[in-house]
């Protein structure tokens, strides 16, 4: 199993790294049709980059050309100005720009979007006047002239040949890397970032370092391509790395699809041949360019691989295999005995609304802890409070015995902090069992770090909320009540401490809502620790050890059910005047 | 002194643009490239109704300014309307394919070469203590102005504002009141591309009339839009002017050819210490 | 009278079809429920009477006029007031506005009456009062309910379609959401409401439909639903209503 996971892929790609070579025997060795080749080799490799940062995490990128500028002008000042060897240059260039790649990342520590992009064309800008105009180290606008092609162990790159081939190897094991990289763990956590950053962070994945991780991997396959596409030309200038080249490798990926290394291959390929197509047309093929652009984003919304992999599509299998069942659910201490979960004089003021105003509460190993109260009474800031999505105003919280106060939010599903969303938060790109092994892959769980076993935890979860067999489904296409089961079995395969559901059965008809009792139920049998958020009392009083109501930000009862649901505040405030069929 | 002036003149010139993107954010929530171009064309049209057609002054303008509006329905119709229902980013891709082709569109039908087309005023301008107050710069501050108060006054005061606000956070349900969508946006696209033909015909006595005149005017005015608060109009004006101040001072005082990177630079910066921007964006995500 | 006849409605999302045929009157006055579970299509039946749901066969006449085809703001200015599943609150407008904006669909409205009529409305849900300029994304779930109905009302509408009113709200807000509809058909509104809270709906409804998969299962007053086996059974919480 393992093996198979490690080698995955990598027998085509030897083939078609075979077969590419084979291809670049054939071009002729000079001229028009090589540098062709070349460009769309080296472009491509810096598209799949744009595949990482835009497909898989979902960040807008427009600077790529100015990491591939970065490698271009990196090998091009190395080996013309500082007699580097063609590949030192080259890996000092991919390393400056990966780090560049990681400092624009950081940018989205704070922003995100429309915002992020204006950080990234900033950057392309800013590139694109440093070359110009630092004419003592670039050489200006008359660009560098005379960059040699390398030698690896006595192999000569000078031919076009040879070199065509080398950009083409490096181009399969640039997508083949991409490829694998979406059924990666890695790759799993930028789709989670990508679909749904809140769920992610509460999901245990720490959503900034991603975003930056995939800045920087975008970042190296940029320069890398830029680096080889200057050895390839022999002569590069600024121009050459503007903002129009950006949009233009933007272009490449959404064309051919962003969602897939393929795709950007295609995209590339085509994009590279158009123009040449298009010359004919003399000084109109570009205003064509610009409404093909505009017809591609009408017409092919997922790109030309979207396009052709809509239609083959084949029916996935879910894998059909035995799975041991979960074993979360091993106890832990004696129920009842402390409490996981400690808050004391919670308080979370917007402006001047006080949400949360003083909260003191205690849920005890092993219970089912409910939390009610009106619409507006600060239940849902609660459990944002307590999952680190807002920060407190005042107040502490400790969990399983440490101060969480303090932690944002992946540090706290990684202590066992678990969630799910009244306004279903799943990732709705991936399939059931993908987004449930983001949970059984939150670090610190057991099988983190083993695909095989993350899968066998993540269908144990499955199994366990009724969904076994519906793993290999795209998510969005299950029915709102099971997407809920979704969210709850991917908290349930990060084993953990303890669970909080926000109004799990809110949007659910009455056999649901029965059949969600009846799963609250045998998660209480085995001993997890929940806290409960929640407008229907019969599920509540089903389940329920202990209810706390929230009124106005404040606590105004505390206990056991029987006695909460009789004390005249609780009534006045939220259950009303007692009705015949309101339990149901 | 001088040079503030002409920094703000110069900052009015991107508030003016960045007006035309705060317009179509807060009414179309539509991130527009193409806004630049719309600039270009206009001061095209300028040039081939005063100096081609040898139309009056006057009537040039009111005529270009009503064909930019015409033109903004038709680049609605083919630019966004087909990918309204997809999301941010398919927009903004089509919006560039549609500058580049605008770009390209000019540059074949009317050739490379420059033209210049004169200002609004005869007079050179008029000296106020130090400072000498070009009469162009003059004239974009004052019509700036009296835009960002119109503008102002339609979203925050009117029913039509709330109603191009409802259409741009919610078509759907903004159908289900008996808002005409279509119609609020295609209103909003030919009043983006006036705005746009009006910034143009203003800047163009001082830059030349190029096809390449706006590219990077739009570019800053984009950063000026974020500096200022994310399609907020007093933020944009703000963002604009302090942009250009920026920009003027840093090329007297620091260095010429690095006079585009200080704009990119100050964005950068506050987008790093400041990221709502002066004015805060309005709608913030709830878990 | 017949103030809504749907006959043979077929609507389709995608490969299925979402209704198969799809038979329901509502007449004047009335309050008419929609039951059933999740993927049943009622939603989609209102989405369709709105004029959402493009590819649509079958009837829908509403005051005597086929309403197939027309635009949503068309219909809604026919008198069909649409409030959709998810409240759909405008985030970046207050309160007050989302509540104004309700009247879009009538023309010759002065600023003066819309203002009064703004003010009716946050004098019927006073808990609306001290809110009225907050901006929308700021209110709770129940809060944002009473701002879509309170929005849905301005259109002043003959038929009003409410989708899930009950949906997040607490127990106490539930029953003043039901008192409401029922005060809206005492002032002459005909309602038709989609829900999951069975048990409300069929309290206040004179006359419901279980839909199952896109096609209708039973229909009739809620005594007679109650009665029927079959949809207690699969539909109303099964025999093992708690008291």
């Amino acid at each position: 199993m393992a093996a198979r996971y490690r080698w995955r892929g990598v027998p085509a790609a030897l083939v078609a790294a075979l077969l590419a070579v084979g291809l670049a025997m054939l071009v002729p060795a000079q001229g028009y049709i090589l540098n062709i080749a070349m460009q769309a080799a080296t472009y491509a490799i810096a598209v799949v980059g744009l595949v990482v940062v835009l497909g898989y995490c979902g960040q807008i990128s427009i600077a790529q050309a100015a990491f591939f500028g970065l490698g271009a002008y990196g090998v091009a000042l190395g080996t013309v100005d500082y007699g580097l060897n063609f590949f030192t240059a080259l890996a000092i260039a991919v390393a400056i720009a990966g780090v560049l790649g990681l400092i624009l990342g950081l940018g989205s520590l704070r922003l995100g979007g429309h915002y992020l992009a204006m950080v990234t064309i900033s950057f392309q800008q800013i590139l694109t006047v440093v070359l110009t105009n630092w004419i003592g180290f670039t050489h200006g606008p008359d660009g560098v002239r005379g960059i040699p092609r390398p030698t690896l162990f006595g192999l000569s790159f000078e031919g076009g040949h040879a070199y065509l081939a080398l950009c083409l190897v490096a181009m399969v094991a640039a997508t083949l890397g991409v490829w694998r990289l979406k059924s990666s763990r890695l790759g799993r956590a930028m789709q989670a970032v990508r679909d749904n950053e809140l769920a992610a962070g509460t999901s245990g994945i720490d959503v900034f370092a991603t975003k930056v991780g995939s800045f920087g991997l975008s970042a190296v396959f940029g320069s890398l391509g830029g680096g080889l596409f200057s050895g390839g030309f022999h002569y590069i200038s600024p121009d050459q790395f503007s903002f129009a080249e950006s949009i233009v490798m933007l272009t490449m990926a959404l064309l051919g699809g962003v969602q897939n290394p393929f795709g950007a291959l295609i995209g590339t390929g085509l994009l590279v041949i158009l123009p040449e197509w298009l010359r004919f047309l003399r000084q109109v093929y570009l205003a064509v360019y610009g409404a093909a652009v505009i017809l591609i984003m009408v017409f092919l919304p997922d790109g030309l691989w979207g396009f052709v992999a809509e239609r083959l599509r084949r029916r996935v299998r879910a894998p059909a295999q035995d799975v041991a069942p979960l074993p979360l659910l091993a106890q832990r201490g004696e129920p009842g005995a402390d409490a996981v979960l400690q808050v004391q004089g919670l308080a979370k003021h917007f402006g001047g609304l006080k949400a949360l105003d003083g909260v003191d509460l205690a849920v005890r190993r092993g219970t089912v802890h409910a939390l009610i109260g009106p619409n507006g009474s600060g239940k849902s800031t609660f459990i944002n409070v307590i999952t680190g999505l807002y920060r407190p105003t005042a107040g502490r919280i400790g969990f399983a015995g440490r101060d969480i106060t303090a932690l944002p939010p992946h540090r706290r599903n990684r202590a066992g902090l678990a969630r799910t969303y009244q306004n279903i938060r799943i990732f709705r790109g991936m399939s059931v069992l993908e987004n449930v092994m983001v949970g059984a892959e939150r670090a610190g769980n057991d099988v983190a770090n083993d695909p095989a076993a993350a899968v066998e935890r993540a269908l144990a979860a499955l199994d366990f909320v009724g969904l076994g067999d519906e793993a290999a489904r795209l998510v969005g296409t299950l029915s709102y009540g099971h997407q809920r089961y979704v969210e709850i079995a991917r908290a349930l395969a990060g084993s953990p401490e303890m669970l909080l559901l926000d109004e799990p059965a809110a949007g659910l008809n009455m056999t649901e809502k029965q059949e969600l009792g009846g799963l609250l139920r045998r998660l209480k049998g085995h001993g997890l620790t929940i806290l409960i958020i929640d407008h229907d009392m019969a599920l509540v009083e089903q389940v329920a050890d202990h209810i706390t109501v929230l009124n106005f930000g404040r606590r105004i009862a505390d206990g056991a059910p029987q006695v909460v649901l009789q004390h005249p505040d609780v009534i006045a405030a939220y259950l009303g005047e007692p009705q015949r069929h309101e339990a149901a | 002194m001088q040079l503030l002036f002409t920094g703000f003149g110069i900052g009015a010139i991107y508030a003016l643009v960045a007006l035309g993107f705060v317009l179509l954010i807060r009414a179309a929530a539509v991130v527009n490239f193409g806004q630049g171009e719309f600039a270009m064309l206009g001061a095209y049209l300028m040039v081939i109704g005063f100096n081609v057609l040898a139309l009056p002054y006057w009537l040039s303008i009111i005529l270009s300014v009503l064909l930019m509006a015409a033109f903004g329905v038709v680049f609605a119709a083919t630019t966004y309307w087909p990918l309204r229902h997809r999301g941010g980013l398919p927009v903004i891709i089509s919006t560039i394919g549609a500058s580049i082709f605008l770009e390209n569109l000019v540059l074949v039908l009317y050739g490379p070469e420059a033209a210049q087309i004169d200002g609004l005023f005869d007079a050179p301008g008029i000296q106020v203590g130090p400072v000498f107050m070009d009469s162009q710069y003059l004239s974009i501050i004052v019509v700036a102005a009296l835009l960002v108060a119109l503008q102002y006054a339609v979203f925050e005061k009117t029913l039509l504002g709330k109603k191009l606000q409802a259409t741009s956070q919610d078509k759907e349900m903004a159908s289900l009141l008996g808002i005409p969508v279509a119609t609020m946006i295609l209103i909003t696209f030919a009043y983006s591309s006036a705005l746009g033909g009006i910034a143009g015909i203003l800047v163009a006595p001082i830059l030349f009339v190029s096809t390449g005149m706006a590219g990077l005017i739009a570019l800053k005015a984009f950063a000026a839009n974020i500096i200022g608060g994310y399609g907020s109009i007093p933020g944009a004006i703000l963002g604009g002017l302090s942009l250009g101040i920026v920009e003027t001072l840093g090329a007297a005082y620091i260095s010429v050819p690095y006079k585009d990177a200080f704009a990119f630079l100050m964005l950068l910066i506050f987008l790093l210490v400041r990221p709502q921007g002066l004015f805060g964006e309005r709608i913030a995500e709830k878990a | 009278m017949k103030l809504l006849e749907i006959t043979g409605l077929v609507a389709r999302y995608g490969a299925g079809d979402v209704l198969k045929g799809l038979d329901l009157t509502v007449d004047e006055g009335e309050i008419v429920a929609l039951l059933g579970s999740n993927g049943a299509g009622k939603s989609t039946t209102l989405r369709a009477i709105s004029g959402l749901v493009a590819n649509l066969s079958g009837g829908i006449v509403f005051a005597g006029r086929s309403i197939v085809g027309l635009k949503p703001e068309a219909i809604v200015r026919l008198g069909i007031s649409h409030v959709p599943e998810g409240r759909r609150v405008f985030p970046g407008l207050t309160v007050r506005e989302n509540i104004a904006l309700g009247a879009s669909n009538r023309r010759g409205v002065s600023r003066r009456q819309l203002a009064g009529e703004v003010e009716e409305m946050l004098g019927f849900f006073a808990d609306l009062r001290r809110l009225e300029h907050a901006l929308g994304w700021t209110l709770s779930g129940g809060q944002q309910q009473m701002v879509a109905v309170a929005r849905g009302l301005m259109a002043k509408p003959r038929l009003l379609l409410l989708d899930e009113p009950s949906l997040g709200l607490a127990p106490l807000i539930v029953q003043q959401v039901f008192r409401i509809i029922a005060d809206i058909r005492a002032r002459g509104t005909t309602v038709l409401l989609v829900e999951q809270n069975a048990h409300m709906a069929l309290g206040v409804a004179d006359r419901g439909y279980v839909l199952e998969t896109g096609r209708l299962l039973v229909s009739g007053r809620p005594d007679e639903l109650w009665s029927n086996p079959q949809v207690r059974a699969a539909y109303l919480g099964g025999a093992a209503v708690a008291g």
